[in-house]
């Protein structure tokens, strides 16, 4: 390989890489964020710095691991130019007449884990539980988000809005709920149970606390909007089903306290993204791609 | 430093490394790591875990900011020695809740090992000498190789497939020839077929090994030549069809040789074939036979290439016989023991892990233990012994033999 191609080859790669990145972490400093809860700014800019540092390692750290997979046998030339080819040819297959059966694939082995319900409904049900809370909690913040800043939406943002009342209020609870259930079974499962198929080490705890932090602090944070009455928090909170069963101990005065715990929310939210390569949660990447090239590409002579 | 080389992993299998939840549903189900001794670096999940942490120590980000880490020799065989444990039974794909194709893992994983001088073992040392030095693995001259047919040769005309055109080349493969416990496994196959009516014949002394047990252990490269070796002499034979008796002759010929060169026939098991003949009318399964048969599904014959109902559907054509099902069948079927090189580096746990089925069968009821692999056969049929078990150990096709009204 000749260093010109070399360079070549990782120009393909790096550049519209780091476009991209650049492009999304731009969005996300420019946008105006008009309707967030915080009120002080400064923790706002403080949030906003963190998550982009933290996208910036989660999309590197993805990147990297990608290209350590490159590094395998039966592709050719460098791990950049191989990495850029296969994702071509991910795009291909996505623009192609068989994205339906890829989706399918997708839909009922990766999301719906047809397979892990076969064997244990129990097990089934819990990570139904953590995948699908994240996944749509994923979802929802893209569609607020949009709606919010993009969209300027009118019922997402006034007080007795449809969209406010069932999207960001009801269908975030929901969402939070179903990870919280899920979190709490896993928890109890690996920590009080410990079947002998479960091996708890330090990364499985981590994650699974680290997880468990998130969500629990985002139910604290609502239930101190709703005792604090911070705006947005003072109609109709019974929407806010579980935020607002977390608010009931606590007093007025927790709402004082609010702007801090929505940065340390903030924070731990964008860290937990950032950690995702670096720990067992990049099997959610992973292993929808592993059943993907499964389904995709099977191997010559399989039954 | 020695640094790991990685090249020989597949793209897929390093995919599957990171798509590994660490769940354990393979820990259970394992019949070396979690049924026979409980250790965990011997199951799916150990050798995942492991084999990435060495590889991301000297390829990872952390590798690459702050340089690569030696990765000690001993830790390193330690991996190597319980990765040959593995029978590659692929139970644990059948469980894996992510999909994971862990039958090429783990046949990738000891490509690698061999790859960075890791594999194979010392043990496995002398069947490959025999492979490349007499064409099978059990030291015999080639010359040997179609002496089993002798015993049959005045009811039996088997053709020499080079010399003679058939519509049928029959794959005999190096146990059923050479062994002689097992050559009443070719003898049976050839007698059903020549009942059926079929224009068959074999490539007699010039048959060599499939390679099975080559791959099996790692050294996919070295087997290149005699896959292309054995391709030569199938397209010389030129048969419409290619049957195998054994079960890892089957998945290597079928799953394997199409990665070297194309094969020129069709390649089927006996219990697709005898199925397909008892189906068309071609063989008639007669004559009575009596007695509770439980099958084993072969795991070369079953999770490797998901044939489960044509060898029951043989079984409930013979007259007399009633099939019973044990616990675990199908694609849960325990693993003989015997497969991935496990019963030449380990024969203890092969032993270990055959019993274990072997009371399977004998807790279902049966009579007989009927397979369609010279090596479960083989290690099945030791371990009856062994045990002093009541069970009869059959090849399905002697049963057919029996049925079909020869012998």
């Amino acid at each position: 390989m000749t260093g010109g191609g070399y360079l070549k080859d990782r120009a393909w790669l790096y550049l519209p890489f780091f476009g991209a990145l650049a492009l999304l972490c731009a969005v996300i400093l420019l946008l105006p964020y008009e309707t967030v809860y915080v009120r002080d700014r400064a923790y706002l800019s403080a949030f906003l710095f963190s998550i982009v540092l933290c996208l910036a390692v989660f999309f590197i750290g993805t990147l990297y691991n990608m290209l350590l997979w490159m590094h395998g046998k039966g592709l050719i030339g460098t791990p950049e130019r191989r990495l850029v080819r296969t994702l071509l040819r991910a795009l291909r297959l996505v623009i192609s007449r068989r994205f339906g059966r890829i989706f399918g694939t997708f839909a009922k082995d990766a999301l719906y884990l047809s397979k892990l319900k076969d064997r244990s409904v129990s097990r089934w049900f819990m990570h139904l539980m953590i995948l699908g809370g994240f996944v749509l909690m994923f979802a929802l913040d893209l569609l607020v988000t949009f709606s919010l800043d993009f969209l300027k939406y009118g019922p997402m943002i006034s007080e007795d809005g449809w969209a406010k009342l069932w999207l960001r209020d009801f269908g975030f609870d929901l969402v939070g709920l179903m990870m919280l259930v899920g979190l709490l079974i896993a928890a109890v499962r690996r920590f009080v149970l410990r079947p002998k198929i479960v091996r708890t080490e330090l990364p499985d705890s981590v994650s699974i606390l680290f997880l468990l932090a998130v969500v629990l602090g985002g139910f604290v944070l609502e239930g101190m909007g709703i005792a604090g009455s911070i705006p947005g928090h003072t109609e109709n909170v019974e929407y806010s089903f579980v935020g607002y069963l977390f608010s009931l101990p606590m007093s007025e005065g927790a709402g004082d306290l609010y702007d801090q715990a929505w940065l340390v929310h903030g924070v731990m939210s964008a860290l937990l993204i950032a950690y995702i390569p670096f720990s067992k949660l990049f099997h959610m990447i992973a292993t929808p791609i592993a059943i993907e090239l499964e389904s995709a590409f099977p191997k010559e002579g399989a039954p | 430093m020695k640094r790991l080389d990685i090249s020989k992993l597949d793209v897929r299998a390093l995919v599957s490394y990171d798509a590994c939840t660490r769940c354990g549903e393979c820990t259970a189900t394992c019949p070396t790591g979690g049924e026979a001794q409980d250790v965990e670096l011997v199951t799916p999940r150990g050798k995942i875990l492991r084999l990435r942490e060495f590889y991301k120590r000297q390829y990872g980000l952390r590798a690459r900011v702050l340089g690569a880490k030696e990765i000690p020799d001993e830790q390193l065989k330690e991996l190597a020695g319980r990765a040959y444990e593995c029978t590659i039974c692929g139970q644990c794909k059948t469980v894996c809740p992510a999909h994971l194709d862990t039958i090429e893992m783990w046949e990738n994983m000891r490509e690698f090992l061999v790859a960075n001088g890791l594999g194979p073992l010392p043990a496995h040392e002398q069947i490959v000498k025999s492979i490349e030095n007499y064409d099978n693995p059990w030291m015999q001259p080639r010359t040997q190789r179609s002496r089993w047919s002798k015993r049959i040769e005045k009811d039996v005309k088997v053709k020499d497939a080079l010399k003679e055109r058939c519509e049928v080349l029959y794959f005999v493969g190096c146990t059923a020839a050479y062994d002689p416990n097992i050559k009443d496994m070719a003898v049976d196959t050839v007698k059903v077929l020549a009942k059926a009516g079929v224009d068959f014949g074999t490539l007699g002394n010039e048959e060599g090994c499939c390679g099975s047990t080559m791959m099996r252990t790692g050294l996919f490269e070295s087997t290149r030549k005699m896959v292309q070796k054995n391709i030569e002499m199938f397209e010389k034979a030129a048969p419409s069809l290619m049957v195998t008796s054994c079960a890892g002759c089957f998945k290597t010929i079928k799953q394997d040789y199409p990665k070297v060169g194309k094969v020129p026939a069709k390649t089927v098991h006996m219990v697709e074939y005898v199925t397909e003949l008892v189906g068309s009318g071609k063989l008639m399964l007669g004559k009575r036979v009596e007695g509770k048969v439980t099958f084993h599904d072969p795991c070369h014959l079953g999770r490797h290439n998901r044939l489960y109902d044509e060898p029951r559907k043989i079984i409930e054509s013979i007259p007399g016989v009633k099939l019973v099902e044990m616990d675990r069948a199908r694609d849960e079927a325990r693993c003989c023991g015997a497969g991935g090189g496990v019963k030449t580096a380990f024969p203890e746990l092969a032993q270990k892990i055959s019993s274990l089925r072997v009371e399977d069968a004998e807790r279902a009821g049966a009579d007989i233990l009927a397979t369609s692999c010279p090596f479960c056969y083989q290690s099945f049929k030791a371990s009856i012994e062994a045990k002093g078990s009541k069970l009869r150990m059959m090849d399905l096709m002697e049963l057919v033999r029996l049925s079909a009204g020869d012998g």
